[in-house]
């Protein structure tokens, strides 16, 4: 008997560490699991905000009104709203920026989110994008136009009520909320996956496969973008950009932003809404009738802060469709953002 | 409730049937004998998720240090079963008996499985453990604290997230260690004639010691059949 189980055991210390011999391929190595940022690979293109590479682009004639696309997260990227380019065919100036940290940008440590302190928005978001606008504008009568989605909807709100007179239009497509209370209860809705579901389990799960630490950015990324991939919830169903795809496929979830970015907000609760009341130009406000985190009653409340508004239900589409979906955004969104502006 | 019941007993049925997958976690140590050299486990609860697992061990009555080997099965819930898995075969051995006082060690090696709409992950890992408690006829409690380390992942991505996350991401095995988590508990159970009630709970930490797990903490509530 004790014979048979020295056997065993030994089998099982032999499957345990035979694979020890093979080939090392690090999961924290640049590349390997999720995309190089400009930092690591010079050929994306970027531009120098602030101390930070920023992933950037802009079509359209330099001098004609800037339309500027802000992404989702924090810690999103801007590749699902490159259906938003073709507005550069029909004469306007767009830009694409992936904020500091966030998809293919270059990353921070946690630490230096956290060390901004009360001023954190300040320095992290709004003076991102004011010095973003600063980059491509090219004379002081530049028309400035800020498209939002998700909480890129949150930050354009918030830097147009810093500097309401600076900006010409104002499009946010469902910002989760604007009072902090509102932004924790569309994150609890919008992310109220069942105990025994098979999302949250692809959630916690992985867990005892892969660990990181605080600052190993690669890993937690990775994770990040795991669990963000499918939320049937907000009735997203995958990016759908025809033509206007990159020749790469390229996509980062920035966990570590986005991590900081929640412990700041719990910490000093910003109003994204403060000073919007001072913006009398009218708002364009989007929403989606396949999120279910998003009902018309939601859209009442979050829109209300706005003074001036015109409010859109984007139809057949979840809370990235109305710009991630080619289709959708050919036959619909485009011609009423066209229009939006034109109506300024 | 009804679609988690039914869910419940298929596993704990399908696996019941495969002497080689099944589980024994908490042991009395106080109530083993040549007469039941068999420990049949079943157990519901939170492991890196919602679970249900099943197990088997067989003692080998070394004099001075007794020892269970087996293995165990467990699942998580969810609408694909057995997409994600892990399966554990390993020993446990009690080394140290004073009085009511024993201390036991835990060796596993550990297969898993992780699937999701964008990657197929298969993990190679092992568990080790060590537990000190009072152990009675009727009942005992002890402390566990173990190391669950993920050696060697093969991963294998699907076309979805070629597609839409990454096109360039490179499949295959990768090393060293993908991950660990330190764990660390108490754990109990009341002893009826052939049967165990048991219970663990505990909280899990990853391998710097500072980050958690999104569930950082792990429970059990399950049943010994001796026999």
């Amino acid at each position: 008997m004790e014979k048979s189980f020295i056997i065993y055991l030994s089998f099982i210390v032999f499957s345990v560490f035979s694979f020890s011999c093979s080939r090392e391929r690090y999961i924290d190595a640049p590349g390997n699991l999720v995309p190089k940022t400009v930092d690591q690979d010079s050929t994306l293109s970027s531009i120098s905000i602030n101390g930070a590479l920023l992933h950037s682009e802009a079509f359209g004639p330099e001098d004609s009104t800037l339309i500027i696309c802000i992404h989702g997260g924090p810690g999103g990227d801007y590749r699902y709203m490159l259906n938003c380019k073709t507005l550069a065919t029909k004469g306007y100036r767009v830009v694409l920026y992936d904020q500091r940290g966030a998809g293919l940008s270059q990353r921070f440590p946690k630490n230096w989110y956290l060390s901004q302190g009360n001023d954190a928005m300040n320095k992290i978001f709004y003076d991102e994008l004011k010095g973003i606008i600063a980059h491509y504008k090219t004379s002081a009568t530049q028309k400035i136009i800020l498209l939002g989605q998700s909480w890129g909807a949150m930050l354009a709100t918030a830097y147009t009520g810093k500097y309401p007179n600076e900006i010409d239009g104002l499009i946010v497509a469902e910002p989760g909320g604007l009072k902090w209370d509102d932004v924790i209860d569309y994150i609890s809705e919008s992310r109220s996956f069942k105990l025994w579901g098979e999302t949250l389990n692809d959630a916690t799960y992985i867990d005892q496969f892969m660990t990181g630490k605080e600052d190993q950015h690669e890993i937690l990324d990775y994770k990040a973008g795991l669990i963000g991939s499918v939320n049937a919830i907000v009735g997203d169903v995958g990016a759908d950009l025809g033509n206007n795809a990159p020749s790469y496929v390229a996509s980062r979830s920035g966990a570590v932003v986005n991590a900081a970015s929640y412990e700041l907000g719990q910490d000093i609760k910003p109003d994204f809404s403060a000073g919007i009341d001072n913006f009398f130009t009218k708002t364009l406000f989007i929403y989606s009738s396949n999120n279910k985190a998003y009902p018309e009653s939601w859209a009442e409340k979050i829109s209300s802060a706005y003074p001036n508004k015109e409010i859109f239900k984007a139809q057949g589409v979840g809370h990235s469709g109305m710009l991630d979906q080619v289709d959708f955004w050919t036959t619909t969104m485009e011609p009423k953002i066209i229009s939006y502006i034109q109506s300024l | 409730m009804k679609k988690i019941a039914i869910k419940s007993i298929i596993i704990i049925v399908a696996f019941s049937f495969f002497k080689n997958e099944v589980y024994a976690q908490v042991i009395n140590w106080e109530n083993i004998s040549k007469q039941n050299m068999h420990l049949l486990h079943i157990d519901v609860g939170a492991e890196y998720g919602a679970i249900a697992g099943v197990g088997y061990h067989h003692l080998i009555p070394v004099k001075r240090f007794p020892l269970w080997i087996g293995g165990e099965f467990s699942v998580p819930f969810g609408n694909q079963l057995a997409d994600d898995f892990k399966m554990r075969l390993g020993t446990q051995i009690r080394i140290v008996a004073l009085n009511h006082f024993q201390f036991s060690a835990r060796v596993q090696g550990i297969a898993r499985r992780y699937h999701n709409q964008s990657v197929r992950l298969f993990n190679f890992g092992s568990d080790l453990a060590g537990t000190i408690g009072y152990y009675r006829k009727k009942w005992s409690i002890s402390v566990e604290s173990g190391f669950d380390k993920a050696i060697v992942t093969n991963f294998k991505h699907s076309e979805w997230y070629k597609k839409n996350i990454y096109d360039n991401v490179q499949d295959g095995w990768y090393e060293p260690a993908t991950g660990g988590n330190f764990y660390y508990g108490l754990q109990g159970g009341f002893s009826m004639k052939k049967i165990d009630i048991t219970l663990k709970a505990g909280k899990v930490l990853q391998q710097d010691f500072k980050s958690q797990p999104l569930l950082p903490f792990y429970g059990q509530v399950g049943a010994n059949f001796r026999f």
